[in-house]
Parts: structure tokens; C-alpha cells; sequence
């Protein structure tokens, strides 16, 4: 899901980078505070990780493959933080010296796997991991799934982003300038992918990592394991935090749940799943015909075989009307949907630090109990 | 494998003696981007071309071969851009221009219009960006991006990522090698799966063991958490010219272009 | 047990070890280790792999503490604090330098010139010295030639030669060596133990480890052997090495099975050396 160069407009990617920056500041202010001296060397090394596992490619049943990004087990080992860092290191190198995703579109792709994808992974799996042991079933189980929301999280952003380019850039004549699929296309062609393929590799590196070191080497799930290793500190947190700490594990599931339901409704055509998708322009390119004989020309021109062909996609499901899934105002919808998921989480992670933040002064007095080697 | 081969070719290509290898890093990268945008940014097709014009000629003048650029560059996004523009001429709507035979199905102008505006901009950039990675030392290409006010600690990641990338790489290959070396016959799908979540497992592990290490090595030679980097390039008048040359066709470009 | 040498009560030795424990991950890597090392004299550590070595030179090097004992480096305590401060800490990673065994970890530049530098640029040298030092340490190690490449293009015996310069380019007075010869092929070898025989007298402080017996007679004027986490013996290398039930109780004989000239096929304690 690495955009290139052209896919975005100007303004988008300049938005872009513009929402990546404050999370790049706050994520190296924090490392800083932790040990950043040690930091500089892991984020790289896992940076080069995350690169090489995006290179992993895992058979899925059917008979392709698909690649993770590594971000699930990136927040997990090292907290969601770094992880941005690492992510973004990663991104980069495969932008400028690979040539997978653009160089203005780095902001966006930053945005989307590294920053999104691992606050997504990071409070999912929080959420879900509770306090079990971290030795726990349950924790892979916490794993797998975050890795899949994250990837499915990052992979809704870039489709919004995408889907809403020929809504507001288009030249003179009303040709698109950049991408030229709308939400209700690049929606749907974009998340089956993920939803099925790379969600599903993700899930396995996740899950599957975390079981490995669950046996070979605990210590690294400690850093997001049950309560953060402050000691006794952390009752003082608990308590100054109390309401909204209760009740964050709900607002988590009713963040990622307003992410997610835009897929759920878009996704309601079963009829693509016959395709074999390995990038979206399949699903897409049949789907539109149908529409396109509807926009364009007179009624009366669809050839009847179009017309049969629509009845094949909307039969299964004659509730979801396809002609909702055509007003412009449906994107609007979408992206105020999941703008208010992004906020929610935000606030979420906000009041997260804020509470982690007064946890460090309380421990800076008194002795830190670094790792040694 | 791939990625080391595609490496050592870029340095080859950055030690010849080309127009671009001449500059220094750091206009290259302002240069590069000052290219970039008005692509990125341009509403008219001639000035998407103009620009991919400028690029071909830079690639030219730096003694970068075609047939390189050809199957690296443009015909890999021919084909991936391609395929993915393709739907756009039936699915864009406005004015018909085309119906294909038997289908029936019709192709637009605006279609037409956006699925080139597209192509042509991934050309234009992804050109433009090969040929700043293979006319400059990777280090120099990293430590050029301190012009851009990235902190220092960042470079350093960057090029410790990339340092290592090569590390892990080989890694992972060796660990799949002796993996397969042990192996007799096909595995299931569900195997494959279980090695290859267990492979990223103990690579992981070996990853933050590395780190370890190195963290160690770097504070056994001074490391403090401030990276100090050596500024090897001077700016002379020729980088002037060039940087000077490059901000006229930008703006020119983005005039036209929008 | 204790191992010092004859007449050095006087002067202040650059280590003095002192009952010194560490734990690694549930195992003891040091073991109640005691060990002095007087100044300009190049010592060895002799020892199986695994036996606590690394370990103990990465606390001379004051990158980890020990659990338990002391550790003084000339005379005054080596502790985190010092380390952390600017002023010792500063001094100390200018005076000692150490050589990783596995030199990947230790090449973390994108070039080997950036490698070279990168010790006086952390030490806050001018950009005048830096570079003066760093063409005289690649002419020295003779990788001038390699100055633009990048680790991962390099041979083993180079990377080791890069990271040895990247230590020597601080002209250190104690040279802390892991395993430096492991792993080289024959040549590279010879030109680090070369580098090492010539060091002699050259009023360096020198502490190298390794299993291989075969050089430890020429790179070393003491000779300490490590075994299962502590130092059990301590004399002239010429002593230790002919002391073969010591060889062999701490793992560290060869006696596998060779070919005489006669034909005859069997397997006997040996050490492959110079019969002078």
C-alpha cells in the first residue's frame, strides 16, 4: 500500500506530511526521554527488520501471497513511539533508494503505516492483552488481531486519501489530475486486499512472533506487557487517571469500531470475492463498467449485457442499494466517520502520555532500574 | 540478491563522470524536489512533459544509460502504474470518445486525460528521484538532508538503517538457506506459514541482539546521544549555477502548470 | 586466585580486578574474578569460547558493572558515574579502546572513512585533526584504498583491519583485542599478529583474548587462563603453555585425531607451533 508519486495532490501531501510532523516530534521527544542513547541503534536495526519483513512474502490460502509491514510486532516490542520512528526509517529508505512509494507521498505513507498503523496496533493490542501474563495465549491472540486492524487502519487511510482525490482535484475538462478512483472504488478495491491477503500476513507474523518470544525471549513483550514497569508508581498513575483509564479500553473498541464500519458497509458487495485480487484495479475496473454505463450516454446505450451484469452485483444484497454508494455526500460521511474514530484515538493516547509522563517524574526520583549488559 | 546488486550498480554510476555526479549532494536533493513538486503539482500535460524532458536530459549529460532506465524506472512503472490507470478511461465519466467493440463499453476523454495525467507523473518523478540515488553516494544522499533541517540523530538512524538492512537481509537469507537445506520435499501452506512466522521470530530476536551490540561498540567510542556528522562536500560555483538553474525551471514549471 | 607479577607492587597497575561476579541471563559469566594488569605489558586471555572473556573486557571498557567486586582502573574506582560524566568519561573512551570480535557490530558507518571518524568527531576533536588523524590511521592500517566503501563490501580481514582503525585513530594507551585473529584467513591473521609482535615494548597496554595457543607465546608477555568464569592460573606464556593437564582441564588442548608423516593415524594433546 506504498503510494507513489502522482497519486496525491499537492495539497493532500502537503496535509500530509503536516499531520505526520507532530506525531515525528512527539515520538522523538519521548524516545529521548527513555534511554535515547540505546534507542539510536535499535530503532535502526529494527528499522532494517521492518524493511526486510516487507519483503517476507506468506502464501494465503488460494494460492498467493502477500507481505506484512512488520508494524504489529513493531508497537508490541518496542511501543508505539519508536516503532513510528522505526517505520518511518523503513519507509524512507524504500521511498528514496528502492523506489516503493514517492517521495511527496512519504508524508502520507508515513502517516498512514507508521503512525497510524502503530497507534492502531499498539492501543488495540493494550486493549485487548488486558493484564494477562505475557506469557499468555491471549496476548497472541491480542497480537494477531492488532496486527491485522493496524494494517487494515493504515490501509483505510491510504484508500480515503486516494478516493478522495478525483472529488476535489480535477482539471478544467473534469478529468481527475491524480487518482482518478473514487471512495466508492478505491474503498472496496483497496481493503479486500488487505482485509484477506496482507491483513492475514500480518496476523501471522504477529501472532506468530510473539509465541516465538513468548518461549525465547519474554523480556522483549515486556515493554508493552501488563502495566507499564514503573513499580510502584504506577498505583500513583491508576489512581490520578481513574475515569477515563476505566473506561478507555471502551472508547478504544468504539474508535476502532467507527474506523472499521465504513468497510463493513462498503464492503457489502460478496460478489468480488470471485476475483482473484492482486491489486486493486480487477475489482475495480468491473465494477465501474457497470457505473460508467450509467453516467455516461443515454440509458438506453447500456448494452444489455452490462445490465445483466449489474443485477449479478446487486442481487445478493438488496438492501445495500449501489446507488447509495454513489452520492458524493457517502465520502463525506465516510471521512467524518473515520475522522472521528482518528480523534477519539487521539485523545485516547493523549491523556495515555499525559498519565505515563507523570508516572516518569514520579520514578526520575528515585533510582532507575536500567537493563544491563 | 536483488537488493545488493541494485546497490553496487548505483555506485558504479556514481563514481562515472556525468553532469549530475559533479554537484553536490545537497543541491541534487534541493534540486530534486524542486523538479518534483511542479510535477506533482502541474494541471497541464505539456508542462508534465516538459519536465520529464529535463529529466532525460540530466540522465543524459550524467552518462546514465537508458536501457537502465528503461527496465528500472519506466517500464516497471508502465506496468504497475499502468495497470492501475487502465480502468480509468470506461470508469471516469464525461464526454465519450471510444466504445470498444463487442463490450461495448465506452472510453472517456476525461478518462483518457487522467489515466495520463497519472502515468506521467510517476515517470516524471520516479525518474527524477532513480537519478539522484544513482549520481550520489548514499551516505552523501542522507547527509544532504541536514540542509533540510532533519536533526542529525535522524541521519544517523537513516544511515545505520541502511547500513544494517543489508546485515539483516543476509540473515534472513542464510537462516532460509539452511532451512531449506534440511528440508525434503514441498511444504503445506500452513507450514510455510509456521516457518515463516517462527523465521521472523528468531530474526527479530537476533535483530535486538545486534542492536545490543552495537549500541555497546558505538558508546565504547564516545557515543553520548549527540551524532556529530562530517560535512565532506564544499558548494562551489558550478553547484550555484546548477541550483540556480534548477529553481528557474521549477518555477517556470509551476507557472505553466497551474 | 590471585595473579600478579614480581616486582610491579610499586607501580599502579591499569586494572585491578577484584572479586568480580556477573550475571548474564541466569548464567554466571564472571565468577569471583581477580586480575591485574600492570601498566605497558601485553597480556593474554587465554580460554574456550564462552568461557566469561568478552564479558570481562567489556567491563574494563566500562560498558557494563559488575554484579559484585570492583574494578579499578589506575588506582581510582572505574564506576557508572564516572563513565557518565564528561570529564573521566571522555578521557577514559580516549585512552581505552576495544575491538569487538565481531567487527559487523563495530562497523555501524555508511563508510569506512565515517567509521574511522566517527571516535574524534564523538570526542569533539576540530575538523582539522579529525582529518589529519584519520588519513594517518588509514595509512598506517593500509586501507586508504577502502576509504569509500561501505562495510558490508568487505572481506572479513578487512572489516577486522577497519575496526581495529577505528579504535587506533584515538591512539589509545590500553588496547582491549576479542578474539582479533578468529575467523581471518591465514593472511589477514598474519598481519594482526604482526601488529601485535611489533607492538611489544611499544609502551601500549595491551589485553587480547583467545583460544588459539598457537600465537599466545608471540603476542603476549603474560598470560592469564580463563575457565568456567574465573582466572585460574597466571604466569609466562612459555609456563602455561607447557603446563599440559592445565590445557586440558580448561578445554582449551587440541587432541584431535592427525596424520604422522610415518602413516601412523591417532590422537595426542598438541599444539601446532614453532619447534624452535
Amino acid at each position: 500500500m506504498h503510494i507513489p508519486d502522482g497519486y496525491l495532490s499537492p495539497s493532500t501531501c502537503a496535509a500530509l506530511y503536516g499531520g505526520a510532523a507532530p506525531f515525528w516530534y512527539v515520538a522523538l521527544r519521548k524516545t529521548r526521554k527513555l534511554l535515547f542513547t540505546r534507542l539510536v541503534p535499535l530503532i535502526s536495526v529494527f528499522a532494517a527488520f521492518s524493511f526486510v519483513i516487507m519483503m517476507f512474502n506468506i502464501p494465503i490460502p488460494g494460492g498467493t501471497t502477500a507481505h506484512p509491514l512488520g508494524v504489529g510486532i513493531a508497537s508490541i516490542v518496542l511501543g508505539p513511539w519508536v516503532s513510528m520512528i522505526a517505520l518511518s526509517a523503513a519507509l524512507f529508505i524504500q521511498a528514496v533508494f528502492f523506489g516503493d512509494g514517492g517521495i511527496t507521498t512519504l508524508g502520507a505513507n508515513c502517516f498512514n503505516m507508521a503512525i497510524v498503523g502503530s497507534l492502531v496496533a499498539y492501543l488495540a493490542y493494550r486493549a485487548m492483552a488486558g493484564r494477562s501474563a505475557i506469557t499468555s495465549s491471549r496476548r497472541v491472540v491480542a497480537a494477531s488481531l492488532s496486527g491485522y486492524f493496524a494494517i487494515n487502519a493504515a490501509a483505510l487511510c491510504a484508500a480515503v486519501e486516494l478516493g478522495l482525490q478525483p472529488h476535489f482535484f480535477k482539471s478544467a475538462s473534469g478529468a481527475p489530475l491524480y487518482a482518478p478512483y473514487s471512495l466508492g472504488i478505491s474503498i472496496p478495491a483497496i481493503m479486500i486486499g488487505h482485509m484477506t491477503f496482507a491483513g492475514l500476513a500480518e496476523l501471522v507474523v504477529s501472532g506468530g512472533v510473539v509465541a516465538y518470544l513468548q518461549k525465547a525471549n519474554p523480556s522483549l513483550l515486556s515493554f508493552t506487557g501488563p502495566g507499564l514497569p514503573l513499580g510502584p508508581a504506577e498505583g500513583a498513575v491508576a489512581a490520578s487517571g481513574s475515569g477515563w483509564k476505566a473506561a478507555r479500553p471502551l472508547w478504544t473498541a468504539v474508535a476502532l469500531l467507527l474506523i472499521l464500519t465504513p468497510l463493513g458497509l462498503l464492503a457489502a458487495g460478496k460478489a468480488w470475492g470471485e476475483w482473484s485480487v492482486h491489486d486493486f484495479s480487477g475489482a475495480a475496473a468491473r465494477q465501474e463498467i457497470a457505473r460508467a454505463s450509467r453516467n455516461v450516454g443515454p440509458p438506453s446505450q447500456a448494452p444489455s449485457g452490462l445490465r445483466r451484469f449489474s443485477t449479478v452485483w446487486t442481487a445478493p444484497f438488496p438492501d445495500y442499494s449501489p446507488s447509495f454508494v454513489r452520492k458524493p455526500a457517502f465520502g463525506y460521511f465516510l471521512s467524518a466517520m473515520f475522522g472521528t474514530g482518528i480523534i477519539i484515538l487521539l485523545s485516547i493516547f493523549v491523556s495515555w502520555l499525559a498519565a505515563k509522563a507523570r508516572a516518569e517524574q514520579a520514578e526520575q526520583t528515585r533510582e532507575p532500574r536500567k537493563r544491563e549488559r | 540478491m536483488d537488493a545488493l546488486e541494485h546497490v553496487f550498480y548505483a555506485e558504479e554510476v556514481a563514481r562515472a563522470d556525468g553532469l549530475l555526479q559533479r554537484l553536490d549532494a545537497r543541491v541534487k536533493l534541493l534540486g530534486l524536489l524542486a523538479l518534483i513538486l511542479p510535477a506533482a503539482a502541474a494541471r497541464r500535460f505539456v508542462v508534465l512533459e516538459g519536465l520529464f524532458a529535463v529529466a532525460v536530459v540530466l540522465a543524459a549529460l550524467s552518462r546514465v544509460s537508458f536501457g537502465l532506465l528503461l527496465k528500472r524506472v519506466w517500464i516497471a512503472v508502465l506496468l504497475f502504474t499502468g495497470v492501475i490507470a487502465l480502468p480509468a478511461p470506461f470508469v471516469t465519466p464525461g464526454r465519450a470518445v471510444y466504445q470498444l467493440p463487442w463490450l461495448g463499453w465506452p472510453i472517456t476523454a476525461q478518462g483518457l486525460e487522467s489515466a495520463g495525467y497519472l502515468v506521467l507523473r510517476v515517470e516524471t518523478a520516479a525518474t527524477l528521484c532513480v537519478l539522484l540515488v544513482l549520481t550520489t553516494r548514499w551516505n552523501h544522499v542522507l547527509k544532504a538532508l541536514r540542509v533540510l533541517r532533519v536533526p542529525a540523530v535522524l541521519v544517523t538512524i537513516l544511515g545505520m538503517t541502511y547500513r544494517y538492512v543489508f546485515l539483516v537481509l543476509q540473515t534472513a537469507h542464510d537462516m532460509f538457506e539452511s532451512r531449506r537445506s534440511r528440508m525434503v520435499g514441498e511444504l503445506t501452506g500452513g507450514e510455510r506459514r509456521r516457518v515463516a512466522a517462527s523465521s521472523a521470530g528468531v530474526l527479530m530476536s537476533k535483530t535486538v541482539d545486534l542492536s545490543s551490540e552495537v549500541y555497546l561498540a558505538m558508546q565504547s567510542r564516545g557515543f553520548r546521544g549527540d551524532v556529530y556528522i562530517l560535512d565532506e562536500s564544499r558548494i562551489q560555483r558550478f553547484d550555484w549555477i546548477m541550483l540556480a538553474g534548477f529553481t528557474l525551471i521549477s518555477a517556470a514549471a509551476f507557472w505553466w502548470g497551474r | 586466585m590471585s595473579a600478579t607479577h614480581s616486582n610491579s607492587a610499586e607501580t599502579i597497575p591499569v586494572y585491578d580486578v577484584r572479586d568480580v561476579s556477573y550475571r548474564y541471563h541466569q548464567v554466571r559469566a564472571l565468577d569471583h574474578l581477580d586480575l591485574r594488569v600492570e601498566a605497558g605489558r601485553r597480556v593474554v586471555l587465554l580460554g574456550a569460547n564462552g568461557s566469561g572473556k568478552s564479558t570481562l573486557l567489556r567491563i574494563l571498557n566500562g560498558l557494563c558493572f559488575p554484579d559484585e567486586g570492583e574494578v579499578d582502573f589506575c588506582g581510582k574506582p572505574l564506576t557508572r558515574e564516572g563513565i557518565e560524566s564528561d570529564g573521566f568519561g571522555l578521557e577514559f573512551r580516549r585512552r581505552v579502546g576495544l575491538v569487538f570480535q565481531n567487527p559487523d557490530v563495530q562497523l555501524f558507518c555508511p563508510t569506512v572513512f565515517d567509521e574511522v571518524a566517527f571516535g574524534p568527531l564523538q570526542l569533539r576533536w576540530s575538523e582539522g585533526e579529525v582529518r589529519r588523524r584519520i588519513s594517518e590511521t588509514l595509512e598506517m592500517m593500509e586501507i586508504t584504498h577502502l576509504k569509500d566503501r561501505s562495510p558490508h563490501h568487505l572481506s572479513m580481514g578487512e572489516k577486522k583491519r577497519v575496526a581495529l582503525a577505528s579504535v587506533l585513530v584515538l591512539d589509545p594507551e590500553i588496547l582491549l583485542l576479542d578474539e582479533p585473529t578468529a575467523a581471518l584467513d591465514p593472511k589477514s591473521e598474519s598481519h594482526m599478529i604482526d601488529f601485535l609482535v611489533r607492538s611489544r615494548g611499544a609502551g601500549k597496554t595491551i589485553v587480547t583474548t583467545t583460544h588459539d595457543l598457537d600465537i599466545a607465546e608471540d603476542i603476549a608477555d603474560d598470560c592469564f587462563v580463563f575457565h568456567e568464569g574465573s582466572i585460574v592460573a597466571g604466569a609466562l606464556p612459555s609456563q602455561i603453555l607447557s603446563d599440559v593437564p592445565l590445557l586440558k582441564r580448561t578445554n582449551l588442548l587440541h587432541a584431535h585425531l592427525h596424520v604422522h608423516k610415518s602413516g601412523e593415524v591417532h590422537s595426542h594433546p598438541h599444539l601446532h607451533r614453532h619447534e624452535e
